[in-house]
């Protein structure tokens, strides 16, 4: 068993690097285990502060059984990504509780770069990845110390060096060197907790709102089209008297889907959407969307849908059709079930519906401006905390008492009350607006910009939204929900924590937008750089040459870069020693000493000869003296040469050499 | 500690008059864990100044007067029958004390000098297969007669290496010898103040070893030591036990003059003490021969 030095350093520094890492993943692990684990660290540390001897084999072991089971209770099987991070992580926590050894120490902190590197399987942010760069750092440093009596700072100073200089060789190879199709892929953890859902319950969304999570990004092409953006995800057609549906009509045509749906008219516009991981296929788009990328569905109604790898991110081109170009669907049975609506319930609703529609004579159009107007003038207010709805006729309680509602309240009511009259609508959830990045000319659609709408289909006129949030709230369709000062304390109080909450302080705002900024050139550049950007870069560089070929000349070319390094390690040296610099000042005044006539013997010590000049100079001899006091605290009693030292030498010397004015 | 070590040279100079630069290098040799030799005429103050270190170490001691008829059992100890209990006892000598001042080592014949050798190495002493351990500190201080004087039996070169230096004392100055005329001599060490005790003399030796030894003085001491070796007119050149007694003996001498670091210079002051007995050479030609060589050699910068 061999002695471990700095041992003391090794531990905390192991400890932090998993502390943070648990900082990490600490929403994707149960409270239960997730304390656990931190109690492990902590547990650690004490041991490690107050100079206790670390728990006997037989405890640590018990507990590490018992942890065991919790982490099966607590986890379960259902995830098993998360449940084998979890093992890794406990087993590498009550190992280093245990640790004693140098091998000890040397196994954890391999298995610390594993569990290091597990957090991207989590998280892929640039702040993530800028925290594991350091702890990657800290790693190696303590893989150092594990061998060498350095201190921390030195090991730490040594690591920083050795990966920066892996650096340039890891993104050479990440550029060029072709990306061959993954064998394996993760079975996907539950990425995004929050999203749209399948249904509208107007309690949804509200919980939505609370998550400043980005969605998505989008970037169009030429001049932006001007705003509302409505980024439509979900149609809801079926209504059960309460919650809004996709029927399963709908779902067996989302099955089928159509790769390129043939739209007679135009494109308004095209642009280019990076999407982040999320839990459900939706995709979002303008209008009517279609899009040719081959992970990318079509669907009849001018959606997107997602056809696999919903883990990783994704960016598609999309065009975008007049939503009014659709048709009404031909299949009978789909426009009764848009028309469908529960009857039994919501019945003042629907009757005040039938009586507005007959004093509009029956006027689609009029009925339409019609519910503009009443919703506009009749005291209803947009809140994101909504009263609670006791009636079992939700809509009826809200539409006449409450009055108060955020979208899902709108667009449900009008949507029921469009099909009581008769008129198709069906109820379109997704998200409202984004947030302008003025410098790289993007929008970025976080999880609280989520948003519900109707759209009614109105005879020669074809599909339009029907927005009554947008009466009620106008400034809602203009850009971002955090961007309203209104509807900000509101929604501030709403959302848990984040820069977001100071977005109303001019600096935070600016700051926060340059994080964004650069959040966005990392998912653009970096983990967007996927197998079809680096074919087109290297088509580039390389003209039409086979993959094989193009990798050996990338390895041929790293090989190439080694072996001449190497070369040149090897290569003979002249053979004059190094001097030390303070040899060389010292050289500088014993030149001096002898023009003027002051010559070494030849067994005379630095410091004999230096007290000879200063016998021999007297107007000179405090510098001389101060020049032999430095010189034996650098070269004989070994203290740093520092900058301050070396300019105190440079600064002797130049008193010594100019001549004293008399 | 540097004021104890100062009281202890103030208070040898009261007993050996005008002989500092002597004094410090005996406790340089003291301080550095080796065995002192002292070579001079007699009359000249060896054996005092051998007491008198003893003595104000406060180190138990005692002193052995070598002739041509000692055996080893008067130094080391003897076996003797003990009646009463039907077996052989064995009864230390006096080399199992502090310091050993051996006294005209070089008067006893060979064997009687190599049974010192075990001991001087070893730190321990073996008699009918069983082994008995020095005290700590051991010292042995020897004092000899110049060679060329009669009766003396020369001490072999590897009996001379063990010696960690040698030093002469030389006649007194004038002055000093004017104030011995006087009968103002004090030769009484035995009153001299204990400055230190055994554990505060093994802490020095402690510190001294912590004495910083940069890179250019070791560079200086290689190239001394190579030089003895590359060039033929040195009888036995310097062994690597001298390489690290010169170390030592500097780091020792740093201490004595109060500093914690060793340049050249110290280097140059203990050299001659270090290395002379060890090089084999001429009396005559000696200091000639050592100068020369300290000449020849360029201080590293």
């Amino acid at each position: 068993m061999r002695i471990v030095n700095n041992l003391t350093a090794i531990n905390l520094s192991l400890s932090i690097v998993y502390i943070l890492v648990l900082s990490f993943i600490f929403t994707e692990l149960p409270l239960a285990f997730n304390t656990l684990l931190v109690g492990l660290c902590i547990w650690n540390l004490a041991v490690t502060l107050l100079k206790r001897n670390k728990p006997n084999a037989l405890l640590a072991n018990t507990l590490a059984g018992l942890s065991l089971i919790v982490l099966f209770y607590d986890v379960g099987f259902s995830d098993t990504v998360t449940l084998f991070v979890a093992m890794l992580i406990l087993s590498s926590l009550f190992k280093l509780l245990q640790a004693t050894t140098k091998k000890h120490y040397q196994t954890i902190t391999l298995l610390s770069f594993f569990s290091l590197s597990t957090v991207y399987l989590f998280s892929q942010s640039l702040f993530a990845t800028l925290i594991i760069s350091l702890l990657y750092i800290l790693n190696f440093a303590v893989l150092a110390l594990i061998e060498s009596k350095h201190n921390l700072k030195i090991a730490v100073k040594g690591s920083l060096k050795l990966l920066l200089l892996a650096l340039p060789i890891s993104i050479f190879l990440l550029l060029l060197l072709p990306k061959v199709p993954a064998f394996w892929q993760l079975p996907g953890p539950k990425l995004a907790k929050t999203g749209l859902s399948e249904s509208v319950d107007p309690f949804d969304i509200a919980q939505l709102s609370n998550s400043d999570e980005l969605v998505f990004r989008a970037k169009f092409d030429e001049q932006r089209p001007s705003p509302p953006y409505y980024w439509r995800a979900i149609i809801h057609d079926e209504f059960d008297g309460k919650t809004w549906l996709i029927s399963d009509i709908l779902k067996a045509k989302q099955v089928i889907g159509q790769n390129t749906t043939k739209l007679g008219a135009e494109p308004l516009f095209s642009y280019q959407i990076f999407a982040e991981p999320a839990a459900k296929p939706w995709l979002y788009g303008l209008q009517l969307s279609s899009s040719t990328h081959k992970d990318v569905k079509t669907t009849s109604d001018g959606l997107l849908l997602r056809k696999r790898f919903l883990a990783s991110s994704i960016s598609y081109t999309t065009q975008s059709y007049p939503l009014e170009s659709a048709l009404l669907s031909r299949s009978v049975q789909y426009q009764n079930a848009q028309l469908n609506l529960a009857k039994e319930t919501n019945l003042q609703s629907q009757t005040f519906a039938k009586r507005l529609y007959e004093q509009q004579n029956k006027d689609d159009d009029a009925f339409y401006s019609a519910l503009y107007e009443y919703f506009a003038n009749n005291g209803f207010s947009y809140t994101l905390t909504p009263d609670p709805i006791t009636d079992s006729n939700t809509l009826d309680q809200f539409l006449f008492n409450n009055k108060r509602g955020f979208c899902g309240h709108y667009a449900s009511t009008a949507a029921f009350m469009f099909r009581s009259v008769g008129i198709p609508a069906r109820v379109v959830s997704g998200y409202l607006g984004g947030e302008y990045n003025e410098q790289n000319s993007y929008l970025s659609v976080y999880q609280y910009d989520a948003h519900a709408w109707v759209e009614v289909y109105i005879k020669n006129k074809g599909w339009q939204i029907f927005d009554a949030t947008a009466v009620v709230s106008p400034e809602r369709l203009n850009g971002s929900l955090s961007q309203h000062t209104q509807l900000n304390n509101e929604f501030t109080s709403n959302l848990s924590f984040g820069l977001l909450r100071l977005s109303n302080i001019a600096g935070f705002n600016w700051l926060r937008l340059k994080l964004e900024n650069l959040d966005y050139q990392w998912t653009s550049w970096v983990l967007g750089f996927n197998q079809q950007k680096q074919a087109s870069l290297l088509n580039k560089l390389f003209g039409n040459k086979q993959l094989w070929q193009i990798s050996l000349i990338v390895i041929a070319t790293v090989c190439m870069t080694f072996i001449c390094y190497f070369v040149y390690l090897s290569w003979p040296k002249k053979s004059s020693e190094p001097k030390h610099a303070l040899t060389k000042d010292y050289l500088k005044l014993v030149n001096w000493c002898e023009k003027q006539g002051i010559v070494a013997k030849q067994n005379q010590t630095p410091l004999q000869f230096l007290d000879y000049a200063a016998h021999k100079q007297p107007e000179k001899r405090i510098y001389i003296e101060q020049f032999a006091q430095l010189y034996s605290d650098v070269r004989y009693r070994q203290l740093v040469f520092n900058s301050y030292r070396k300019k105190h030498s440079k600064d002797l010397i130049k008193s010594i050499k100019t001549k004293m004015k008399r | 500690m540097q004021h104890t070590v100062q009281a202890i040279i103030d208070d040898l100079s009261q007993v050996i008059y005008g002989k500092q630069q002597q004094i410090k290098l005996a406790l340089t040799c003291l301080f550095s864990q080796g065995h002192l030799l002292i070579e001079d005429l007699p009359g000249m103050g060896k054996t005092t100044l051998s007491h008198a270190l003893a003595a104000v170490l406060g180190l138990s001691y005692q002193r052995v007067q070598f002739t041509s008829d000692l055996l080893p059992s008067d130094i080391l100890g003897s076996s003797i029958f003990n009646a009463n209990e039907h077996k052989f006892t064995f009864h230390k000598g006096p080399v199992f004390s502090q310091v050993v001042l051996a006294d005209e080592i070089n008067r006893a014949g060979p064997k009687t000098q190599s049974a010192l050798l075990e001991a001087m190495e070893e730190y321990q002493v073996t008699m009918d297969g069983d082994k008995y351990a020095l005290p700590s500190p051991f010292f042995v201080i020897a004092t000899q007669n110049p060679l060329y004087q009669s009766g003396t039996y020369p001490l072999p070169e590897s009996q001379l290496d063990r010696f960690f230096m040698r030093i002469s004392l030389g006649f007194p100055p004038k002055e000093a010898e004017r104030k011995l005329i006087l009968g103002q001599n004090n030769r009484d060490y035995d009153h001299l103040p204990v400055r230190i005790n055994a554990e505060q003399l093994i802490e020095i030796q402690k510190q001294v070893s912590t004495i910083t030894l940069s890179e250019p003085v070791v560079d200086y001491i290689l190239a001394l030591v190579s030089y003895t070796r590359k060039n033929n007119q040195f009888a036995n050149a310097l062994s690597p036990r001298a390489s690290i007694a010169l170390g030592k003996a500097a780091q020792a001498w740093a201490f004595i003059d109060g500093r914690d670091f060793v340049t050249p210079d110290d280097v140059q002051t203990i050299f001659a003490s270090v290395t002379e007995h060890r090089l084999g050479l001429n009396h005559d030609v000696s200091a000639q021969q050592l100068n020369q060589l300290l000449n020849d050699v360029t201080v590293p910068l």
